[in-house]
């Protein structure tokens, strides 16, 4: 660090702090703006276009967001969309993912870490790779496999195997980088821990699980909300495998933006939608931070 | 306790061979020091007695029980790592509670071990901190304490102090002995510092690129190394070792450094009048030598030019070059020719060693052999 230029050097790094401050500020201020409009519509009783406008705060918008009441306006023919099974099926999506990645990341990781086999190196290259690709030209190929999966699931159960396909197509996207981070925390726990609590009477399981696990934990949080977030925002791939009248958060929103339907859509309610999108993502940046500054301290020598 | 055998055991990696048909005995409650440069195999033995490696070659037996495929938690063993391995989200009373929990001891009965050892340890007061909270002598002997706990029957300690300053070094080096010795565990301690193999070991093995170079007392290791290698790794500053022609005119005499000649002593003649090489390896220590001005006794002399001088407080190091050849002679600090100045190294009586070059092991070894071969 470029601790202490002379005595000048904190007055410096002071004045230094505020201009950075400011700049990043200007630089923010139109997403700041952005997302601040959205939070205030969806509490307002019109639609807000500047945080300065004066608006009165209500719940009604998110009232009728939650009772899926969409387009007030819209007259009598109407049936109101089930919200909530939109917000639980946003949740089974990106909860999925999450187990799925922790469960094959966690154990990839560390037997990349730990274990030595047939092209480990060249596998670990191999990850970073597949992370290149994007999951969008990845689509083909995996409409394909569910297609063809889909003629050995019986009808009554489609609706389990899309979920399940989705959760995993969509994890599978996210498991090559969690493998690497986890890699690296692993890597970082000497291997003499897990060989004390095997020397002091435990399996090889027992010290993966106290002796190794707790000291990863940063990373496997890491690695959670990352695949969280994946699951949460997905809009293609629910948008491809889940049959249309499952939808959600993401594909909910975009089908009240998409074509046409703007018109009856009644904006404060979608910008609710929009906020309780965000929500996860709020969540992520406070825990990461203090998580990402968390350090593994040392019981072990030096 | 118990004592550890091991018979021909050999450990490969890919192609390193790290240990190489090793025949070891560690004797029942004995403090035995495994010295050795970095990489000669000293933590491989030792996890191989662990049972963290298993042998490629070879078998392990405590006592009279085969464990050469028993795996660490069938062993009974304490084992002290080089970086100590806390597990550092647990605190040290939990460390220490472990082995104990792990083998599903009552926990009153946990309780009372723990503060027992601790006791014992002198880290009653640290129970409830963090490993990253204590000092490094803290916390080598909270891992010690994690070993002895459970009551093992043999004690590996792999370079616990290596990283201590040197004070706390010497300190903790005695307070280890007197527990071991309390004990009467048997102990296997990996070192690479010779002086803490040569002040704490009832034995001392020295071992280089995984073979064994010789296994003795730490004042046999020290007056009677068996081969170059163990005459060179020993002792500050090592031995001097050169090589030296033979002269067989009369008695076996060896032409040293500088042109003079020294006829051997009765207990290196008949080994030499047999063998008869036309050249040997000789080594002296540097603390067995001094400097003289006149090359009067019948001891050996080597003639040579004074190339430095280091004072070191209580003693000088003193380089003489004879030839080609770099001699180191400790003298008393007020001993201190100036560089250049033509002196003569005198070996005191009898701690010239001589050496087969061709096997480099000490003829006195030799000589040895033959007389109880017959
Ligand atoms: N797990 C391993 N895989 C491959 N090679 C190994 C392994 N462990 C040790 N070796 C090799 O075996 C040899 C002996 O290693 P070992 O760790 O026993 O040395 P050491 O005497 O303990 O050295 P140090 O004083 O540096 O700790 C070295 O050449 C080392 O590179
Ligand atoms: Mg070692």
């Amino acid at each position: 660090m470029g601790e202490g230029i002379g005595e000048g050097g904190p007055l410096v790094r002071g004045t230094m702090g505020i201009v950075i401050i400011l700049a990043l500020l200007l630089a923010s201020l139109p997403i700041i703006m952005t997302y601040s409009t959205l939070v205030m519509t969806s509490f307002a009783n019109t639609i807000v276009s500047s945080p300065w406008v004066k608006f009165r705060f209500t719940l009604e918008n998110w009232r009728l967001f939650l009772e899926g009441k969409l387009a007030p306006t819209a007259g009598i023919v109407y049936t109101p969309e089930d919200i909530l099974r939109f917000i639980l099926n946003t949740g089974i999506v990106a909860g999925g993912v999450t187990l799925v990645v922790l469960a094959a990341s966690v154990t990839s990781a560390y037997a990349f870490s730990r274990m030595n086999f047939f092209m480990r190196s060249g596998m670990m290259k191999l990850l970073i790779l597949l992370h290149a690709f994007p999951g969008v030209a990845l689509i083909v190929g995996v409409y394909a496999i569910y297609v063809f999966l889909n003629n050995y699931i019986p009808r009554d159960y489609s609706i389990y195997y899309s979920f399940i396909f989705v959760i995993i197509a969509r994890a599978s996207l996210e498991i090559p980088m969690a493998i690497w981070i986890l890699k690296g925390f692993f890597d970082r726990v000497p291997w003499e821990l897990e060989w004390a609590t095997i020397v002091d009477g435990g399996s090889r399981l027992t010290a993966l699980r106290t002796a190794v696990l707790p000291l990863v934990k940063p990373g496997i949080a890491a690695v959670a909300i990352f695949a969280f977030l994946a699951g949460w925002e997905d809009l293609i791939y629910v948008l491809v495998f889940l049959p249309p009248q499952e939808k959600t958060l993401a594909t909910y929103i975009e089908s009240q933006l998409g074509s046409g339907s703007l018109e009856t859509t009644y904006l404060p309610v979608v910008a609710a939608a929009g906020t309780l999108y965000l929500i996860p993502t709020i969540i992520f940046f406070v825990v990461t931070q203090r998580l990402l500054l968390e350090t593994m301290s040392g019981g072990l020598k030096g | 306790m118990v004592e550890v055998r091991l018979e021909g055991v050999t450990k490969r990696f890919g192609r390193v061979t790290a240990v190489n048909s090793v025949n070891l005995v560690f004797g029942d409650g004995e403090f035995t020091a495994l010295l050795g440069p970095s990489g000669s195999g000293k933590s491989t033995i030792l996890y191989l007695v662990a049972g963290i490696y298993k042998p490629s070659e070879g078998r392990i037996y405590f006592g009279d029980r085969d464990v050469t495929d028993l795996m660490p938690n069938e062993r009974n063993i304490g084992l002290v790592f080089q970086n100590y391995a806390l597990y550092p989200h647990m605190t040290v009373y939990d460390n220490i509670a472990f082995p104990l929990k792990l083998r599903r001891t009552p926990p009153e009965v946990i309780r009372d071990k723990v503060l027992e050892v601790a006791k014992f340890l002198h880290i009653s007061e640290l129970l409830d901190r963090y490993p990253a909270q204590l000092s490094g002598g803290q916390q080598q002997r909270v891992a010690l304490a994690r070993a002895l706990v459970k009551e093992p029957e043999v004690l590996l300690l792999d370079e616990p102090l290596s990283n201590l300053d040197a004070l706390l070094r010497i300190k903790i080096r005695s307070e280890l002995k007197r527990i071991q010795k309390e004990l009467g565990v048997t102990a296997i301690y990996v070192t690479h510092d010779q002086s803490e193999a040569l002040a704490m070991a009832d034995k001392v093995v020295v071992i280089n690129r995984g073979v064994i170079q010789q296994e003795a007392p730490p004042d046999t290791i020290y007056n009677e190394p068996r081969n170059v290698f163990v005459a060179s790794f020993i002792g500050s500053p090592p031995s001097n070792i050169f090589p030296a022609t033979m002269d067989y005119t009369e008695e076996p005499c060896i032409n040293l450094p500088g042109g003079t000649r020294h006829c051997v002593e009765e207990e290196y003649a008949g080994v030499l009048w047999r063998m008869k090489p036309s050249k040997v390896i000789v080594g002296f220590r540097p603390e067995h030598a001094e400097i003289v001005e006149n090359p009067v006794d019948g001891r050996p002399v080597i003639v040579g030019e004074v190339y430095t001088v280091e004072p070191l407080g209580r003693e000088n190091i003193v380089t003489v070059a004879s030839e080609d050849i770099h001699l180191k002679v400790i003298t008393p600090p007020e001993v201190r020719p100036e560089a250049g100045e033509l002196v003569y190294v005198a070996v005191e009586r009898g701690k010239l060693m001589l050496f087969d070059p061709q096997t480099e092991i000490n003829l006195k070894y030799i000589a040895r052999e033959w007389s109880q071969g017959g």
